[in-house]
């Protein structure tokens, strides 16, 4: 295994039981992912792309197979273990965008910081970086309601990067956003990855969005279609900038 | 924002639905409380200092058995015994009044005085009720609620006994346990009746609460295979042989009590299991964010938690207010004279209080416990 890997994935299975029925989600999958990546997972619903990334987000398990991130294999840790782990090491981005919605926009950066040690003038700070880093200091005090879609993405995306994680991973990310909306915030994944070094990997199954990644992968029932579809890949703009 | 600053604004944020639960559990504990404290003031009556020297002397038969007057010899004679007076309980109605709820009875005022220990009179004089065989003693409070005042009449129609009382008012009393009953000259319950020679009960105050035990047996010895054998018992005794009338009031308060309680039970463990069960994917969210399972069961217990100590705090003290606050009397017809709700009954119903919040909290716990990351996102592809 490189130490250039963030993720390591071995022989990766997941079967759901349906009733009688065994559902194959995940096949025998095998991947890296190199740090500083920009990964784009793609296939059509039902491939098993988010089960693959709910795996290596560590929300997920699967039936067989090693998932190492960062040097943990995620599937030998027990369900505290990876609340703390998901805490420190990954960032989630959703597409329905889950804002609490009591909650202002400041407030809900700051949530995951809650189950730090920091003193609350330090969290200020953090959330006060992340919501500029979106581009959003200005909306600190508005709640989810009052606030667009794409803001609202731009916000889960400060509460994923607020405990500065080196892993940010996102589901369908732009699936709820208008175009325009959509490509503020693959800029901004693609700056995190860029500036900040951070490693990406996103869910789509828009050949556009997946263009702003330095590589896609193809999932279809469960497996990889060709391999590590363009392995090596790493565009420094992406292929369709509208 | 701080944790608690969270919980608040998650229990707050369906303020009507928050608002009708604080209210239900208001109610429900306020009941409660009542009926704590009603089932307590029935079966425990109020007690004096006083009372613990105080013995009642009845015929051994039964209550409605008179004793014969002659007994009195006997008992002057008992060592022990410091005071002792005829009381006939005389049962009129007062005025035009079906039930008067105030008792009424025939004393020796002279030796009355000996039993009335913890007593003041507040009106009016002593001596002059002793001078004068057509007069009364009257609680304060029978005053205050009759609105009467010194030497004004009051007309009893007997129920127990054919005869009338006339009597004039000589003096007012206060500062017993119970200020509501009114005492009048046994000579003339004797006069009216005929001269029976007999009296309803004994009433006797004896030296110190260590030698009460040997007070009663002398008594109930010295009355031993004659035609009227008595039964001595102190006056807290006596009180409770007449709360057993009311029958197993102590059964029927705990029924409906518990039926209270467990309404109260279903009410919090709905509003919870509702305000858990949408927000099922926002508790996903915390999951992944890194929130593990004892920190989304502390949430949910501060929640209900919070709901009910707020809903306690409005009914428990609503209650003690009202019933420490309110003209009992009046509000009962005089059945009630004191009403009190306790440290201990409000303890009692803050616990019931707690235990409903831990409980109601515990099915959406076990359901957010049990609930994947990916169950609660519904994101599966």
């Amino acid at each position: 295994m490189s130490t250039a890997n963030v993720v390591t994935i071995r022989h990766l299975s997941k079967i759901y039981r349906q009733g009688e029925i065994n559902v194959t989600a995940l096949n025998d999958i095998s991947l890296d992912i190199r740090s500083g990546e920009f990964l784009a997972l793609m296939g059509p619903s039902g491939s098993g792309k988010s089960t693959l990334l709910h795996i290596v987000a560590g929300i997920d398990r699967p039936t067989s197979g090693e998932c190492q991130v960062q040097g943990v294999d995620v599937t030998q840790l027990n369900e505290s273990e990876l609340a703390d782990w998901r805490n420190q090491n990954i960032g989630f981005v959703f597409q329905t965008f889950n804002l609490i919605p009591v909650l202002t926009a400041f407030e809900n950066v700051e949530l995951p910081l809650l189950l730090t040690r920091l003193r609350s003038g330090e969290r200020r700070r953090l959330v006060n970086t992340a919501l500029e880093l979106v581009g959003l200091e200005d909306r600190a005090r508005h709640l989810p309601r009052q606030l667009s879609g794409g803001q609202e993405q731009r916000v889960a995306i400060a509460r994923a990067l607020v405990t500065d994680p080196s892993l940010v991973v996102a589901d369908e990310p732009t699936g709820n956003l208008d175009s325009n909306s959509a490509h503020d915030v693959l800029t901004i994944l693609q700056v995190l990855r860029r500036s900040a070094g951070k490693t990406v990997i996103m869910v789509t199954h828009d050949p556009k969005a997946a263009a702003f990644g330095s590589r896609s992968i193809h999932l279809e029932k469960g497996e990889l279609v060709n391999g590590e579809a363009g392995a090596g890949l790493d565009r420094s703009q992406p292929a369709m900038t509208p | 924002m701080t944790i608690g600053t969270f919980i608040l604004k998650n229990a707050l944020r369906n303020k009507r639905r928050a608002g009708l639960t604080i209210l239900s559990v208001a109610v429900s504990c306020a009941l409660l409380v009542t009926l704590l404290t009603l089932e307590r003031e029935l079966t425990i009556p109020p007690e004096s200092e006083a009372a613990s020297l105080r013995v009642i002397v009845r015929n051994k038969v039964s209550l409605a058995q008179p004793l014969p007057a002659k007994q009195l010899a006997t008992l002057d004679r008992i060592p022990g015994i410091v005071a002792v007076t005829p009381f006939t309980f005389f049962g009129g109605n007062f005025r035009d009044e079906t039930v008067t709820s105030f008792a009424q009875f025939a004393v020796d005022p002279a030796r009355f005085q000996g039993l009335m220990v913890e007593g003041r009179i507040a009106e009016g004089s002593y001596e002059n009720f002793i001078k004068d065989r057509n007069s009364c003693l009257v609680g304060a409070d029978t005053m205050k609620r009759y609105g009467l005042k010194l030497g004004d009449r009051m007309r009893f129609t007997g129920t127990f006994f054919p005869v009338n009382l006339d009597l004039k008012i000589a003096a007012v009393f206060a500062g017993t346990v119970d200020d509501r009953g009114v005492f009048f000259h046994h000579k003339l319950l004797d006069e009216l009746l005929g001269d029976p020679g007999t009296v309803g009960t004994w009433y006797l105050r004896v030296a110190s609460a260590e030698v009460a035990n040997d007070v009663i047996a002398r008594v109930n010895k010295a009355f031993e295979n004659t035609a009227a054998e008595v039964r001595a018992e102190t006056e807290r005794a006596f009180q409770m042989s007449f709360i057993s009338m009311l029958g197993n009031v102590k059964l029927l308060i705990g029924s409906i009590s518990s039926v209270v309680v467990f309404t109260l039970l279903l009410v919090t463990v709905s509003t919870m299991s509702m305000a858990i069960r949408e927000r099922f994917q926002e508790l996903a969210i915390l999951k992944t964010l890194g929130y593990r399972r004892r920190e989304l069961f502390s949430f949910i217990l501060a929640e209900s938690f919070g709901l009910a100590v707020v809903g306690a705090t409005i009914g428990i003290g609503g209650a003690w207010a009202f019933w420490t606050f309110t003209d009992l009397q009046k509000l009962t017809n005089g059945f009630l004279v004191y009403f009190e709700v306790t440290p201990r009954i409000i303890a009692s119903g803050s616990v019931v209080a707690a235990l409903l919040a831990i409980i109601a909290a515990i099915a959406p716990s076990i359901a957010v416990a049990r609930m994947s990351v990916v169950q609660g996102l519904k994101t599966l592809d």
